[in-house]
């Protein structure tokens, strides 16, 4: 199988064409049709390695003509893992054709004999006749959802556990298909410096970078600790401020940024990260932030990486094993791939995941929308409530 | 301040007024059971001020309001509101109603209280009246303010239907 990248003069019309695989981040962006491979990872924590092998072999059988040779261009697989090993969903995804743009140069990249040149026009998009998201329910109903954060808060002060985290999620339904490409375009423009993706019908934009690597460095950022924002720029401050000085909240911060520290660790040769959280701002919610950058022992994919970090005590809990089954017995539902990793890795291993966080899963007219909380030995089940109150709010409203 | 350490006999007889008439308190368990809840939401709920306890030697207290409060915000769990949504919306309820209140108990005392004290020929006399006042005018403040919102509720309804 021939696989030939190619530099483009001009960014192309993309969105308009409803693509369903997709990355768009500050620097990075990479867009995807038709599928070339697909393969489903299946259970365990081999997931990662299963899905990287796969490509692996499907990328023995390709001749590759790359003369751009950036991060993300030549054969590029799209993943979007399941938050639980024991949960099946996880997939990898060789697009037919792919436009990217890496390092400031736009590109394509084909498989085979599949051809790229109808999106290089601009296509009208047809006036469909638009519904709103309309609300189907829950897997669990709130009150069954505060009483297990309640008895989540009670074993973590008998010392089971340090920090767990609960989501839950909104079944929506609309009497139209939804607008998968209206609803990118409104994630974009609403949260501009995260990680908007399209990965099989998971659609979301994440502020959480889980990994990006070039084969030989990598870098990530924990984010962990949760204020709401205002629209008054001196109340917005005092809340970042009260954020940044919250025990509880720098507690489940360093929790979550000790859980990135300790892999990286192990497969870097030098690491360095942030003194002090800082403040990472988004349109509806403002998180503390704190960034890892190293240099790898070996070239490690970002794959592996990904399987690796997966999950984080800002997505799981601390101790992980012990979150993990908290959750499976709390949560009362099944997360699918909301808050696992998502990204995209390159022929060399060079890619970015990100933990698949203010996201909805949608299919036709039917969407499933996720959010979740850090519970600690001092939350307040009401606290955790409105706080997944307002993510789920920001995601149902992107998807008007 | 209790109605005892008050030394107005009408303010006392006011206090004595605003004081729950029922006096089967329920403790929180008690409540819980009433209302088949669980403890957790009570707790939550008296933390976000829908229902407000009576300290008590054995710890604090609940009254039939109370009761009738729990069970109406069930009410409307059971029927589809989502307590986050329910939760939200008493908060706001709370923010919007709230001066409100505080104004109408601040025109009662101008309009109601002064009078009946300059009218009255005692005490006594204005104590009994206050008694009666208050008795009539709680209920009738309960009713109205609810009803207004119930005629909200169907105009923004109905507007909305109409607009679909």
């Amino acid at each position: 199988m021939k696989v030939t990248t190619r530099p483009l003069d001009d960014a192309p019309p993309l969105v308009e064409h409803d693509p369903p695989l997709a990355w768009i981040s500050d620097d990075q962006t990479i867009i995807g049709f038709g599928e070339a491979f697909r393969i489903s990872a299946g259970l365990g924590t081999e997931r990662f390695d299963r899905a990287r092998q796969a490509f692996v072999d499907w990328l023995d059988g390709c001749q590759t003509e790359d003369p751009v040779d950036r991060p993300g261009t030549g054969p590029v697989a799209f993943a979007s893992f399941t938050f639980d090993s024991r949960s099946p969903g996880s997939v990898l995804i060789v697009p037919e054709v792919a436009f990217g743009r890496s390092g400031g140069q736009w590109y394509v990249t084909t498989v085979g004999d599949a051809d790229h040149t109808p999106y290089l026009t601009a296509e009208e998009r047809p006036d469909i006749e638009r519904d709103r998201p309309r609300f189907a329910g829950a897997s669990i109903p709130d009150v069954a959802w505060v009483e297990a954060v309640a008895e989540a808060i009670e074993r973590i002060r008998r010392g089971e556990a340090r920090k767990v985290v609960l989501a839950r999620d909104f079944a929506l339904w609309s009497r139209t298909r939804f607008d998968t490409t209206r609803l990118m375009a409104k994630l974009i423009e609403r949260f501009p410096h995260c990680f908007t993706f399209a990965v099989d019908g998971l659609i979301g934009a994440s502020p959480e970078l889980l990994v990006r690597t070039d084969g030989h460095t990598v870098s990530s950022v924990a984010l962990a600790g949760t204020a709401a924002r205002s629209h008054d720029p001196e109340i917005d401050a005092r809340l970042g401020s009260e954020l940044l000085d919250s025990d509880k909240d720098r507690f489940e911060h360093l929790l979550a940024a000790e859980s990135v520290e300790r892999v990286l660790e192990e497969v870097t040769t030098s690491l360095s990260k942030d003194e002090t959280p800082t403040l990472r701002k988004l349109d509806n919610v403002q998180h503390l932030a704190t960034a890892f950058e190293g240099v790898l022992r070996e070239p490690t994919s970002a794959m592996e990486l990904a399987g690796l970090l997966h999950p984080t005590a800002a997505v799981g809990g601390d101790p992980t094993d012990v979150a993990i089954e908290m959750i499976r017995e709390l949560e009362g539902m099944d997360r699918g791939r909301y808050a696992g990793p998502v990204g995209w890795m390159d022929r060399r291993g060079r890619g970015e995941f990100a933990i698949a966080l203010r996201c909805a899963e949608i299919s036709g007219a039917r969407a499933r929308l996720f959010a979740g909380a850090g519970i600690m030995s001092d939350s307040l089940p009401e606290n955790e409530l409105e706080e997944t109150r307002l993510k789920l709010g920001a995601m149902m409203s992107a998807l008007e | 301040m209790t109605a005892a350490q008050n030394e107005d006999p009408t303010d006392a007889v006011l206090l004595d007024a605003l004081e729950p008439e029922d006096h089967e308190l329920l403790s929180l368990e008690e409540l819980a059971e009433t209302a088949d809840i669980s403890t957790v939401v009570i707790s939550m709920l008296v933390r976000e001020g829908w229902i407000v306890p009576h300290p008590g030697p054995g710890g604090d207290r609940f009254d039939r309001a109370d009761l009738g409060a729990v069970s109406a915000g069930l009410r409307l769990v059971e029927a589809g509101l989502p307590m986050a949504e329910l939760l939200d919306l008493a908060r706001r309820m709370d923010e919007a109603m709230d001066p409100v209140a505080e104004l109408a108990v601040e025109v009662f005392a101008r309009f109601v209280r002064d009078s009946v004290e300059a009218s009255a020929a005692s005490t006594a006399e204005a104590a009994t009246t206050l008694q009666r006042a208050v008795d009539e005018m709680m209920p009738a403040t309960a009713a109205l303010v609810g009803e207004h919102f119930r005629r909200l509720v169907v105009k923004h309804a109905t507007a909305r239907l109409i607009e679909e």
